[in-house]
């Protein structure tokens, strides 16, 4: 499932980063890399963007961005 | 006088090193060409005189955002004599990132290891020396904005500046091969040569859009 899908509250661990080149390297440098945990934290109002927690700290991301990241549950 | 660069994520006390640092003898301006600021200042060490330069605060040097460019410019070409790299210890493992790719460029690294009373009160407890250790570098625990650690940072920089040290970074055997395969061919057709051969065989192997440009511009492909 995409990340843009998880509820807040849930804990998922990452699969895979689509998107073009320069976005997926972006959010491999900030940390959204295979097999880390994500928490999603909350959504603002039509969920764009999300906050979520990873790697101890918090992100937000805009929806188009966390519809490319692909995780699974934990 | 010792040439250095102030690199870190945002908000890991930058300025207030910068400042516990430079104190009052500070010049503010603009990187050239761009509306970002540029902070240099001046300070001293048991005589020896550190000239300081903050660079923007980054999360990684891909040079996606002008603010990377300018920090990863300003270490490849102005190749300052010693790059503190400010980490903040609340958060290690997202800004050990940027470490590594700093230590990807060769850059003479001193690890300033900011916040660790707020990791010690997050239940973090970090062995500072194995850290040093393991990533070969000095590192140096801070209290900046309790002004802790300013003056053992000062000291390790004017020791990383008298004996330069090249961090190295080894990965798996197969990534390894790739990387020694690539860089015999930069070294062979000067690829860039005045930047480190290794750097640039990982940031090709990347697909590095800058390094690419470089390359290609130069070498005519």
């Amino acid at each position: 499932m995409k990340l843009s899908e998880v509820e807040p509250g849930s804990v998922v661990v990452i699969a895979d980063v689509h998107g073009n080149p320069e976005v997926r390297k972006k959010l491999l440098d900030m940390g959204l890399i295979k097999g880390a945990e994500v928490k999603v934290v909350r959504n603002a109002p039509l969920k764009d963007p999300m906050e979520i927690e990873v790697k101890g700290y918090n992100l937000s991301i805009r929806k188009v961005e966390a519809e490319k990241v692909l995780v699974v549950e934990r | 006088m010792i040439r250095t660069a102030l690199a870190g994520n945002p908000n890991v006390g930058k300025s207030v090193i910068f400042n516990a640092l430079t104190g009052a003898k500070q010049k503010i301006g603009n990187w050239p060409g761009v509306t970002v600021e540029k902070k240099e200042g001046i300070c001293n060490y048991k005589g020896t005189e550190i000239q300081v330069t903050d660079l923007p605060g980054i999360y990684s040097l891909t040079a996606s955002s002008i603010d990377e460019k300018i920090a990863r410019d300003y270490i490849l070409d102005e190749k300052p004599d010693v790059v503190v790299d400010i980490v903040d210890a609340s958060n290690i493992e997202r800004n050990l990132y940027l470490t590594m790719q700093l230590m990807e460029m060769e850059a003479n690294l001193v690890i300033a290891l900011n916040k660790m009373d707020l990791a010690e009160s997050k239940g973090y407890r970090i062995d500072v020396r194995k850290l040093s250790n393991e990533i070969g570098l000095p590192v140096v625990p801070m209290v900046a904005i309790r002004n802790e650690g300013v003056e053992e940072l000062k000291q390790t920089v004017v020791h990383a500046a008298n004996s330069p040290k090249k961090p190295a970074i080894r990965y798996s055997d197969e990534v390894e091969e790739a990387i020694g395969e690539m860089e015999k061919k930069v070294t062979k057709e000067r690829i860039l040569p005045e930047y480190p051969s290794r750097f640039v065989a990982i940031k090709l192997l990347e697909g590095d859009k800058t390094i690419l440009e470089k390359a290609g511009k130069r070498t005519e492909v």
